[in-house]
């Protein structure tokens, strides 16, 4: 009895062991979801009853996104559900990623400046051009330059959404305790005279502002960095060590090491609080700030001389591993999302830039403007906008990876021009293992 | 001693403090250390501004079950490795040490892989059988069995105790310390279980409260963190209070002897 009762029991829990041995790693291979019909076949996008957008909610978007939902739900019949995908865009890219290797993929997922190339690159993202023909988007309506951010290889791989440019705010109480101009400078080397004359004026008050390299110093620095002639790269060629970058990280690390700048993990609260003078921002934090802030603040141009200011934001993409009548309502629910009469009501939500052409024209946006003058300098600023650098884009992890280095020059006190060898020649590793067999 | 209390008691109180200021005394510089005016309406943030009622009792039922499952199959899989024999004994106790070396995001893609075939993406099934091994508890509680007394076990067997018997009447009140000690780690740990279910989870009819409470930032505008402070020691004090409870028995358990001299 009881070697039975001793071998029940062995069974018992080896039996047991193994399912959770099971569960705690499961097997490798990629499964088979059963598949509608696949992409490129003819289908009736009028068959779909619902959607499934994947979002972060940019800009404290969630309530705004809700509301142009059921909109569309409204007017189309469509159900949509909204999923809170992640705390930001590198988390929905983490669940796509997810996602593209087991199945459940969403219909219309948001793509991060430096997230949607990977996926275009490794056919993860549909190309829209055709889908803009059947579903008749009319895309040259968007705005050319944040259309064409998702250009690649004759063709485009997301339309528009949240999308935003850097911003000066600044303090114009200080700014006057200072005896500025109610301007932002023109220039870095005039923010440099500038930064001594606030720090007196503002005892105990950072001059400028900005986040450190995990939450987006690395797009930020880019502006500052062209205009000392440097850039991150010249196409797919690392340019970190040339004289113009280095001069660039020398100048970031040298208004930290003079206390014109203060890095932080969270600038946009410092800022309103008081405690800076002035911030390095999206134009995404515009809603919150003006909301917030018991003072009054002005916008203005990044420091030039220009060219010194890129855009940045997100766009909504389509995966390619949905059936093309899911493709084509994703499509349809895009086109209607981004519109002009709902890019104004999310522009006007969030501080994010209308991505129609249209929409800088209509009678709502220019009394918006009117009433809000700090979110005119975002529209004004567009026109001297120049695309990003592939390194910080294209190549995979390279706004982590110019961050991280970012964070050695500016909180660590390395010295620049070793740090800027180091990620040069990182990200010219990467690009030849990653991207150029890919091209 | 105090220098060891500062630094984990001090963050501790700063979030509390927080998550009772209004909004604007979180930034005063030099800091304030106590809330003038104390407000609870960070709290009532938390309440209306994510669906905190539904994650909390998410997190409650993710946590019990994985708990439940896991102290179960940990205690059963370790009383067989530590005292009867059968083939294969050290093959599967190899397994376990392999899967303890295993970082658990190396599993992530391919268990979401056959999560999502099997139809189980947003649904508590899909967040807790992945999460369910129990490779961790398994050597704890079998390294520790090998150490009791090995009288009491033979006496259990003299008194022709089968080994089920001798598990719940011997075994396990000599064992109370450590299977507290485990099941507290397994509760903390699963209580603050993130990326899995983030991956899963679709919305607040199966989300825990750490995925639920990022709704409260904004990567890229303003965070109020008055509500997520808030949010964090509204999740918080269930833990504290299970430590707690916990804790008492753990020591009782410790002071208790199992061999008379």
């Amino acid at each position: 009895m009881n070697a039975l009762n001793r071998r029940t029991a062995s069974r018992l829990v080896v039996g047991g062991l193994a399912l959770t041995l099971l569960a705690a790693c499961a097997g490798t291979g990629s499964v088979d979801t059963d598949e509608a019909p696949a992409a490129g076949t003819t289908a009736d996008a009028n068959e779909v009853e619902s959607l499934t957008f994947w979002s972060n909610h940019p800009g404290g978007s969630k309530e705004v996104e809700e509301e142009l939902i059921a909109a569309y739900e409204a007017e189309h019949g469509i159900e949509v559900n909204l999923v809170s995908a992640g705390a930001d865009y590198e988390e929905v890219a983490q669940r796509l990623n997810a996602a593209l290797a087991g199945g459940d993929l969403p219909d219309v997922v948001i793509v991060s400046d430096v997230t949607w190339f990977n996926f275009a690159l490794t056919d993860a993202l549909a190309p829209m051009d055709e889908l803009w023909e059947t579903v008749g988007v009319d895309s040259e309506g968007y705005v050319d330059s944040l259309r064409e951010d998702y250009a690649f290889d004759d063709a485009h791989y997301a339309l528009p959404y949240s999308r935003s440019t850097p911003l000066f705010y600044y303090n114009k109480d200080m700014w006057e305790a200072a005896g500025l101009p109610d301007r932002g400078p023109e220039t870095w080397d005039e923010f440099a005279e500038w930064g001594a004359d606030l720090q007196e004026a503002n005892p105990d008050v950072a001059p400028l502002v900005a986040p450190d390299g995990s939450a987006y110093l690395d797009w930020l620095f880019q502006g500052m960095i062209w205009t000392f002639g440097g850039a991150y790269s010249d196409e797919w060629e690392p340019t970190f060590t040339t004289d113009g970058s280095i001069a660039a990280g020398e100048f970031l690390q040298d208004q930290v090491e003079t206390g014109n700048l203060a890095i932080s993990n969270d600038p946009n609260n410092q800022f309103g609080a008081g405690q800076a003078a002035s911030l390095l921002a999206s134009t995404g934090s515009l809603g919150g700030l003006t909301e917030t802030t018991e003072f009054e603040f002005g916008t203005a141009f990044l420091p030039g001389p220009q060219p010194g200011v890129t855009t940045g934001g997100a766009g909504l993409g389509i995966p390619a591993g949905i059936d093309r009548a899911r493709q084509e309502a994703a499509m349809e629910f895009i086109a209607f999302f981004t519109n002009t009469e709902n890019t104004v009501t999310f522009t006007q939500a969030t501080g994010y830039m209308p991505v129609q052409k249209a929409a800088l024209e209509t009678e709502e946006t220019l009394a918006f403007l009117e009433e809000n003058p700090n979110a005119r300098t975002a529209l004004e600023q567009l026109e001297l906008t120049s695309p990003q650098d592939y390194a910080r884009v294209f190549v995979p992890g390279g706004g982590a990876r110019i961050g991280a280095a970012l964070d050695r020059i500016t909180t660590g006190g390395e010295d620049v021009e070793t740090v800027f060898t180091e990620l040069d020649e990182e990200t010219r590793t990467v690009v030849e293992r990653d991207i150029e067999p890919q091209l | 001693m105090l220098i060891v209390i500062l630094v984990v008691a001090l963050p501790l109180y700063w979030i509390l403090a927080a998550a009772l200021k209004e909004r604007p005394d979180i930034y005063t510089v030099p800091v304030t250390w106590l809330p003038d005016p104390v407000t609870a309406e960070n709290f009532s943030t938390v309440r209306t501004g994510v669906d905190f009622l539904d994650y909390l009792r998410n997190s409650i039922i993710i946590t019990v079950m994985l708990t439940a499952v896991q102290v179960v199959l940990g205690v059963l899989s370790a009383y067989a490795l530590a005292f009867l024999r059968f083939p294969g004994r050290g093959v599967v106790l190899m397994f376990i040490i392999a899967a303890l070396m295993v970082p658990s995001q190396i599993t992530m893609i391919s268990n979401y892989a056959l999560v999502s075939s099997l139809g189980w993406r947003n649904s508590f099934t899909g967040i807790i059988v992945p999460l369910a091994g129990v490779a961790f508890g398994t050597f704890l509680m079998r390294n520790h069995f090998l150490s009791l007394p090995s009288e009491v076990l033979e006496a259990a067997e003299m008194d022709a105790a089968g080994p089920i018997r001798t598990l719940v009447r011997v075994v396990l009140p000599m064992s109370w310390p450590t299977l507290i000690a485990f099941t507290l780690i397994t509760v903390v740990n699963e209580w603050n279980q993130y990326l899995w279910p983030l991956l899963i989870a679709d919305d607040s009819s199966v989300a825990p409260l750490p995925v639920g409470l990022t709704q409260l930032q904004d990567a890229e505008g303003l965070t109020n963190w008055g509500p997520v402070m808030a949010g964090t020691v509204l999740t918080m004090v269930p833990i504290l209070v299970v430590f707690l409870l916990l804790q008492r028995h753990m020591i009782k358990g410790l002071t208790a002897g199992a061999v008379k001299g």
